[in-house]
């Protein structure tokens, strides 16, 4: 054995017996790490990738629903918007035909006003011709009554009127009260 | 430079605005490069740069197994001690961690998913279909697993040097050392043995055992050159052990031997105090180069050629 051990050759010779304490060493060092060990590492570590797989299907999901989220208060933005420019013009429409309906009212109420003036105009003008036919009629049976110093009976009286008014011209009366 | 400028005139002012002078990364390198260089030249000029051979120390002797409890072929010796401490690391260390599974993970736990991952995915997953991938990966990741933390626990120093015992205090206690159960050939063959009886399995259970053997041919390659390569296969895959067992304990033998050298042991050989404190900083380098990088990366080719060879054991064609 000093012999062996002084050059080194012991170096490579293989020993059956610690060949054998290897053997039942790792055997028993293999069945522990994959009863106690292996199966609970491999486990946290798929337990990770599921916990990480949730949390990226989550945050898609919220994702998703964020942008659905998104469209549909766009979607309804624009309707608003749109609503909000229904009104607008259909107010602006509203308040021109008001606008229009006032015009053709204040205008018919105008017209109405005039025709009506135009009415009493003439009426007053009527009656007032009336009058002024009468007094020319009174006055010329009165005047004609003084000239003759008689008194005149009704067909004189009339022929007389007639003769008057025949001479006296209305027209311009008439037609300036039409005017006014 | 300029940056190197500003950061010192950043450095001075807030020397003088605490009143306490702090160092730059560069200075502190520096410092530390010239302590380094200073302990050399005092350590040669006390001691001299000329030893004289010690031929009683071998280094190769801390990696001798001595029998501790006695029990015929099965003796408890350093290298089952590091095996039951590899495994106690890797079952409590993940089995610990597993238990306290939180949906947000602190530092710790995040470095194990990423390692699960690892393990999972781009060992074991990208090697063969997801059936057998869900099958095999226990398999696998308890490889990779145990491979590594055998490596890391290799890197602690722990008193296990029965050869050389120190007295503390009147109490005789072996000495500290790195010793690592995948520095020691059986370990390491074992695991390929099992290996190479798995893929074997798996594969005469998906072809029979006639299938398996044809399809160590490549389809299409008949006649007598098909014989060859089928003898050239056979012995293909029982390289397979050798390179699996020599690769993880060439790798880790090396490592801790070098270590062992640059620490200190060349020093003691060649009888040179000045060159143990000259090779000091290799070894704490080559030590975290190990620690960082060797211990995961040899579990890792470890762990996918066994991935490799149990996927191209039921592949349809060779």
């Amino acid at each position: 054995m000093p012999v062996l051990a002084s050059n080194g050759s012991f170096l490579i010779k293989p020993g059956i017996g610690l060949m054998v304490w290897t053997l039942l060493v790792f055997g028993f060092t293999m069945v522990l790490l994959s009863k106690l060990a292996f199966p609970r590492i491999s486990e946290a570590l798929e337990r990770r990738k599921r916990s990480i797989e949730e949390s990226i299907d989550s945050a898609e999901r919220t994702r998703e629903e964020a942008q659905k989220l998104l469209a549909e208060y766009r979607s309804r933005l624009q309707e608003a918007r749109a609503q909000s420019e229904e009104i607008v013009q259909h107010a602006r429409q509203t308040a021109e035909a008001h606008e229009r309906e006032a015009k053709e009212s204040a205008r018919e109420l105008a017209a109405e006003a005039a025709r009506r003036a135009q009415r009493d105009i003439e009426v007053a003008t009527q009656r007032a011709l009336g009058e002024l036919r009468k007094e020319v009629a009174d006055l010329t049976i009165m005047a004609t009554e003084k000239v003759t110093r008689k008194t005149l009976d009704g067909t004189d009286q009339k022929r007389l009127v007639e003769e008057a008014l025949g001479e006296l011209d209305f027209s311009g009366l008439s037609s300036g009260a039409a005017n006014n | 430079m300029s940056a190197a400028v500003d950061s010192q005139g950043a450095a001075s002012s807030a020397a003088a605005g605490d009143g306490s002078r702090k160092f730059t990364n560069k200075q502190i390198l520096l410092i530390l490069v010239g302590i380094w260089l200073g302990g050399v030249v005092v350590l040669g000029a006390i001691y001299g740069i000329h030893g004289t051979r010690n031929t009683s120390f071998e280094p190769q002797n801390e990696f001798k197994l001595d029998t501790w409890v006695n029990l015929g072929i099965f003796s408890i010796n350093k290298a089952v001690l590091y095996l039951f401490l590899a495994a106690i690391a890797t079952s409590a260390s993940m089995i610990y961690i597993a238990r306290r599974m939180q949906q947000r993970p602190n530092k710790v736990q995040a470095a194990v998913e990423v390692l699960y991952e690892l393990m999972r995915n781009n060992i074991t997953g990208s090697a063969m279909s997801e059936k057998m991938a869900a099958k095999w990966f226990p398999f696998i990741g308890a490889l990779f697993l145990f491979i590594m933390f055998s490596n890391l626990v290799g890197y602690i120093p722990l008193p296990t040097n029965t050869e050389h015992e120190i007295s503390v205090f009147g109490l005789q206690i072996p000495s500290f050392s790195l010793y690592a159960a995948t520095a020691n050939l059986s370990i390491p063959l074992v695991l390929a043995l099992v290996v190479f009886v798995s893929y074997t399995f798996e594969g005469v259970r998906a072809k029979g055992p006639i299938g398996y053997l044809k399809g160590l041919v490549p389809g299409g390659v008949t006649g007598g050159m098909a014989v060859a390569i089928f003898f050239l296969e056979v012995l293909s895959n029982f390289m397979r052990i050798l390179s699996l067992t020599i690769r993880l304990f060439a790798n880790i033998l090396a490592g801790h031997l070098i270590i062992l050298f640059m620490a200190g042991a060349l020093a003691v050989i060649l009888g040179i105090s000045a060159l143990g404190w000259f090779t000091l900083p290799f070894g704490i380098l080559l030590f975290a180069f190990e620690v960082g990088l060797v211990a995961a990366l040899q579990a890792f080719i470890f762990a996918t050629l066994t991935a490799i060879y149990l996927g191209g054991a039921v592949a349809e064609d060779h």
